[in-house]
């Protein structure tokens, strides 16, 4: 059992909340800082992660049932369980997965007339997510029968997934003794995208309200959209056939996007400092390889009406049922477009202030050799962190107290706390490791869920591995 | 110094592995979940005036009607595995003063009858409307023989019938499907 939960923990299936990386951000140690906030302070000369490995991360929460709520071995029918968390969810309520793999991560300093830190590299992303529809929840585990009267709303349909690569290149640099800025281009490649936001509309059975039957069943005002793109051309496709098309898309062959981030980091003296980031603030136009699907209209069903027509020999009946699937057809007609589309990218916020206290470290008394004199590392910085995202349901958000000790250049630790939509008792934690250079750090969230994992909303683990020259 | 800090890395990393696990839960009851919506659905009406019993042209009564509807949704494989009962409800208005039978006969694509309906309707009094209610609930096996079916066939029958008849017989139905839907 252990062994199978160390493969599920180092292949990161583990969850944090939706893209928030609260341990890492402002971790002034690690490369990926720079993809966090690239107005980051860089303390660096040269920093290359290795292929692969650099940076690995994934997210799989939910905001209002773990595991536990369902799978609990308690001895009450799941079917019960299932229900009571339907019952308890709200269409607000959302399942997410969130993965990352560095391909490459790299930079350097640029010694010229105006020192500047540059860094690229390429990521991939698989990001999903789901709110839980629980009105058509209702409907399909219980049916309609309790719920006459109740409109079903269909704009609980709210989700997206998005597989693709990120190419990246940014510039960091100390524009004064208090202000480091920075900025990052983004080209997306998209490889598979499909997303249903924006719906509306309503089922509703009435019982006997001037209807010609029993019941009514009406849907009004609907307007429901599906979009896809990269999903029609792997249809019939094999496997390998498959993982090259994919492979192509991810070295610039997919739907194109293009974004950029922008950070800064204001000291306001040697130990208060701010620091701020808007992250993927871009789109993505879906121009190739898309299919859409669209159903709009308004529709009122109350069964057949038979008329007992006088019928000649050889007349046949009238096609009561295919006249009813035309009607159903023509109200609310299911249209499917090739037409391009442009998506934007979740764009995501952090902010932090932060304090450095106690003594200094470092072997060159902690100084900021880039920037002789700007800021001298101490071993304990605490502060607060915001994170926010925007998602189709609306913005979600995120804060963090945290405290971060370093002990000499070896070892830094960072602790959070973190409230947000998951949990209001989130612990993390990371570890950064230097060995001659060569660092290794792992961050974990959701920590006073680790002894039982069933009974978490959101967990995380994240890995790196990076070669960083000081 | 490194040695120390490097193994104390390790230890960390260690126990945040070792003690992560998934307790007090049995992921087989994933099993045994049953998804059972109840549906209500419409099925059919009509007004069935008391003139669609006479032939005005002949001067000759005419003591049956009957007229048919396809019910595709009804008939398959599909539905015949997840559709483990059925509430039949038929509601007749009726305003002509006889009394009527009426039989559902539901078909299936060679015109085979597979499951058979019938009831009575009473005769309205003093120009009265009388309300009578048939319901019929089938259980799994009859259900069985239900789904066989493709399309039903409606048959009205009068005891007699003149062209002095008037008033009408009005039906409202909805049919209760109980689902079951199994992993």
């Amino acid at each position: 059992m252990k062994k199978f939960l160390f493969i599920f923990l180092f292949l990161g299936v583990s969850t944090v909340v939706c893209q928030n990386k609260q341990v890492l951000y402002n971790w002034e140690v690690t490369p990926q800082t720079l993809l966090l906030n690239p107005g980051s302070l860089v303390t660096s000369q040269f920093h290359a992660g290795i292929p692969l490995a650099s940076g690995f991360h994934i997210n799989v929460g939910s905001s209002g049932v773990s595991v536990f709520d369902v799978f609990a071995d308690d001895g009450i029918d799941i079917n019960t369980k299932i229900t009571n968390t339907i019952s308890r969810l709200s269409s607000r309520d959302f399942f997410t997965i969130n993965q990352q793999l560095d391909v490459l991560n790299f930079g350097w300093l640029s010694k010229g007339f105006e020192p500047m830190y540059f860094s690229g590299g390429i990521y991939q992303e698989l990001d999903v997510i789901a709110y839980f529809p629980k009105d058509l929840a209702i409907l399909a585990w219980e049916g309609n029968r309790n719920y006459i009267g109740k409109a079903f709303d269909f704009s609980h349909v709210s989700a997206r997934a998005d597989v693709l690569t990120v190419y990246h290149f940014g510039v960091n640099k100390q524009v004064s003794k208090k202000l480091t800025a920075g900025v990052r281009l983004k080209l997306y490649s998209s490889m598979i995208s499909v997303s249903s936001t924006r719906n509306k509309g309503a089922f509703k059975t009435t019982e006997r309200v001037g209807s010609n039957n029993i019941y009514e069943h009406t849907v009004t005002d609907l307007d429901m959209e599906v979009n896809t793109s990269g999903f029609i051309s792997l249809d019939g496709l094999e496997q390998p056939q498959v993982s090259k098309k994919l492979l192509g898309r991810a070295l610039l062959g997919g739907n194109l996007g293009i974004g950029i981030d922008a950070g800064i980091t204001y000291q306001f003296d040697k130990q208060l400092s701010l620091t701020a980031s808007v992250l993927d603030l871009g789109a993505i136009f879906h121009t190739k390889d898309t299919e859409s699907y669209k159903a709009k209209g308004d529709y009122t069903l109350d069964g057949i009406e038979l008329i007992f027509p006088e019928l000649e020999n050889d007349q046949s009946t009238i096609p009561y049922y295919d006249n009813l699937e035309d009607d159903i057809v023509r109200e609310i007609p299911i249209d499917t477009l090739n037409t391009g589309y442009t998506q934007l990218r979740p764009t995501k916020i952090n902010a932090g202030l932060h304090y450095d206290f106690g003594r200094f470290v470092g072997d060159k008394g902690g100084c900021n050799c880039k920037n002789k004199g700007t800021k001298q590392k101490r071993v304990s910085q605490a502060g607060v962190q915001y994170f926010s995202i925007f998602r189709p349901g609306g913005l979600q958000l995120a804060g963090t107290l945290y405290y971060n000790r370093r002990l000499g250049n070896a070892l830094s630790i960072k602790t959070t706390y973190t409230i947000d939509s998951y949990s209001a008792k989130n612990i993390g934690a990371g570890m950064f490791l230097n060995i001659q250079g060569v660092n290794l750090f792992l961050a974990a969230d959701n920590l006073l869920q680790m002894s039982n994992l069933a009974k978490a909303n959101s967990v995380s683990l994240q890995v790196g591995l990076n070669y960083i020259l000081n | 110094m490194d040695v120390k800090i490097t193994k104390l890395f390790f230890i960390f990393v260690s126990m945040l592995l070792c003690v992560c696990c998934f307790d007090d839960t049995d992921f087989d009851q994933a099993n045994d979940v049953l998804v059972t919506p109840a549906i209500e659905l419409d099925l059919i009406y009509f007004n069935l005036e008391a003139s669609k019993f006479y032939d005005y042209t002949n001067n000759t009564e005419i003591l049956v009607v009957q007229d048919t509807t396809d019910l595709d949704f009804l008939g398959g494989n599909d539905i015949a595995n997840i559709l483990k009962g059925a509430d039949f409800f038929f509601e007749f208005t009726n305003s002509i003063p006889r009394s009527f039978n009426v039989s559902f006969d539901f078909l299936n694509q060679d015109n085979v009858s597979k499951y058979l309906m019938q009831t009575t309707v009473a005769s309205a009094t003093a120009d009265q409307p009388v309300v009578s209610y048939f319901i019929q609930s089938l259980d799994e096996l009859q259900i069985k023989e239900l789904t066989k079916a493709k399309k039903v066939l409606v048959t009205v029958t009068i005891p007699s019938s003149s062209q002095d008849l008037t008033g009408v017989l009005n039906l409202q139905s909805k049919t209760t499907y109980y689902l079951q839907i199994e992993q």
